[in-house]
């Protein structure tokens, strides 16, 4: 089974974002950068179906040369046997409509059963690219996964509602994207990733790929700092009960939201 | 004359409240650029969403109701895109529900048009729509303006205050959502309910959440009746849920839900930036934590530092005698 993952390579959750005033651009300067924390579902999934029933998991990603390092701990040592990097400056600043275009590109080259997306990265937080490289590439998708079981030629794939699931069945080649509460993640070996390193690397412009650069379809027009919150006030009393007495009249007579 | 279109989301019949939301929103813009709202529904009853998108400021209701009664990607994805083709809007809004994340995306891409996620405002400017989101954890907003007609936004549930206008029922129209033409290939086989009953955390007017001051998940009860006493969605946090003590499900944060209530009560959350992801765009914030150093009181509106054990129960005695 051919399997690929597409992945992003995203700023740390703890990443402090420095705005005082509205910016036409962002300062990225000193980010740590990780894998994006959904897109690990998705490899792990691929790395169980591997060792369930054989294959091969190409792990796929835009992004600069500084990738490298993501896509060999978390991917190659982790069961990934090789990654496609696609870096080409005319990408810097590509919308989600490009970004999928590029990917869709580059997997049509590669004939893949299954391609797994985490839902959405953690920086743009859009939670597009998935289901636009499946209508992309004309293949039947279903996002927010978070049970999988595949059968010959199909799959059936557990997919997040509110307050339920649906039960879905999905011919193969399908795209999928994965939830938290698909699996658990493992973390790569020391050895492993020494190995990863002699993994292959492909580094590809959107030429190679046969492709123009794509335009976005979107336009950012600033950058601006969330609005400040008021200061707390804090609520007491002369015990626990009194305090909590006197927060329920405060939200209910002053705030008015219960 | 820019016309707006509001996707009127329907599960069995329910309609979701975004969509009223979203066209008290879009009544308001419409009113100020010179166009038309117009509701879309797919399956449901069109005379009932009619009544009420008519309440809310629709002027018109676009219904298709051919094999569209429960949603899948393929036939949904379609007959937008064909309504889109057809009557050609210059903005559809779509709530950003489970539903919703997947068709706005799944539309665009047939239409080839912009597409924009969980947005929490929307204006019509120097010409163009500008479209507010929230992007790195909410540590941050990005203004972004679309540069195709239609373009398709998502609305995060209660960014917009659904208002009644009183508005007749809006004239409904059906029209041909192009389903000789789709075959779908992924089929929902059965959809299954955890938790019959349970207020959605995504649209919830109030959350109650639970962090790892819960102690134990035999304590979570503490949440939950504080919760049903308000009519709220019980959350948690990501070490409760990392903890195996309740189902992902109600994880509120970035690895969880995103939700933005008009009341939000934190108890024993201690506040990481994962978690404040999820919920900073609650209106009212509510933190009950032993820590008064706890980051959760930067970001709440009222605060109790007390032991939630005795807090809570306390509190969910004084909201029921409140509420009768």
């Amino acid at each position: 089974m051919k399997i690929a993952v597409c992945v992003k390579q995203v700023p740390d959750s703890e990443t402090r974002i420095n705005l005082a005033a509205p910016a036409a651009k962002l300062d990225q300067t000193g980010f740590t950068r990780v894998l994006n924390p959904y897109d690990a579902y998705a490899v792990e999934e691929a790395v169980r179906i591997k060792e369930a029933r054989g294959g091969e998991i190409t792990a796929i990603t835009v992004g600069p040369e500084t990738v490298k390092e993501t896509l060999k701990k978390d991917c190659l040592a982790v069961g990934c046997d090789k990654a496609i990097i696609i870096n080409d400056p005319a990408l810097a600043g590509a919308d989600e409509a490009a970004i999928a275009e590029v990917l869709a590109a580059a997997l049509k080259q590669g004939g893949y059963d299954l391609i797994l997306f985490g839902i959405k990265a953690i920086d743009d937080d859009s939670g597009q690219i998935g289901i636009l490289v499946a209508e992309k590439l004309g293949l039947p998708h279903v996002a927010t996964i978070t049970k999988l079981e595949l059968g010959e030629g199909t799959l059936t794939a557990h997919r997040e509602i509110e307050g339920g699931k649906e039960i879905v069945d999905c011919p193969l080649p399908a795209v999928l994207t994965c939830q938290k509460g698909l699996n658990e993640p493992r973390l790569p070996s020391l050895p492993n990733i020494m190995k990863a390193g002699m993994k292959p690397m492909q580094v590809v412009t959107c030429a190679d790929l046969g492709l123009t650069p794509p335009a976005s379809l979107v336009e950012i027009r600033q950058y601006s700092p969330p609005p400040a919150r008021g200061t707390c006030r804090l609520v007491t009393g002369d015990d626990a009960a009194a305090a909590a007495r006197e927060l329920a009249r405060v939200l209910n007579e002053e705030a008015k939201v219960i | 004359m820019a016309n707006i279109a509001v996707f009127i989301e329907q599960r069995d019949g329910a309609f979701k409240k975004v969509a009223w939301q979203m066209i008290s929103q879009a009544r308001k813009l419409a009113d100020a650029s010179g166009g038309e709202v117009w509701g879309v529904l797919l399956g449901g009853d069109p005379a009932a969403a009619a009544a009420l998108a008519g309440k809310h400021g629709a002027h018109r209701l676009f219904a298709a109701g051919d094999q569209l009664e429960r949603y899948d990607s393929e036939r949904y994805g379609t007959a937008l895109a064909a309504f889109c083709r057809t009557q050609k809007p210059d903005l559809v809004l779509i709530g950003a529900t489970a539903l919703g994340r997947d068709l706005g995306p799944t539309a665009a891409a047939k239409l080839g048009c912009a597409c924009i996620s969980d947005a929490i405002a929307l204006k019509f400017e120097g010409g163009a729509w500008e479209v507010r989101r929230p992007i790195y954890a909410g540590k941050c907003f990005v203004d972004v303006v679309p540069k195709t007609a239609p373009a398709i936004v998502g609305i995060r549930p209660n960014a917009f205050v659904a208002q009644d206008g009183g508005g007749a029922a809006a004239a409904v129209t059906a029209f041909d959502a192009g389903q000789a033409q789709v075959t779908p290939r992924a089929i929902v086989r059965e959809i299954v309910g955890s938790d019959g009953g349970r207020v959605e955390l995504t649209e919830a007017d109030i959350v109650v959440s639970g962090g790892r001051g819960i102690k134990g998940p035999e304590n979570y009860v503490l949440i939950e009746e504080l919760a049903a006493a308000l009519n709220a969605a019980a959350g948690a946090s990501r070490a409760v849920v990392d903890a195996g003590w309740v189902d992902y499900s109600h994880q509120v944060g970035q690895t969880g839900k995103t939700v933005g209530p008009n009341l939000y009560i934190a108890c024993g959350i201690s506040g990481a930036i994962q978690h404040l992801a999820g919920m900073s765009s609650s209106k009212c914030i509510v933190a009950i934590n032993k820590d008064p150093a706890a980051p959760i009181f930067k970001v709440a509106d009222f605060g109790v530092v007390g032991d939630l054990f005795e807090v809570l129960p306390a509190l969910t005695k004084a909201v029921k005698e409140i509420r009768g």
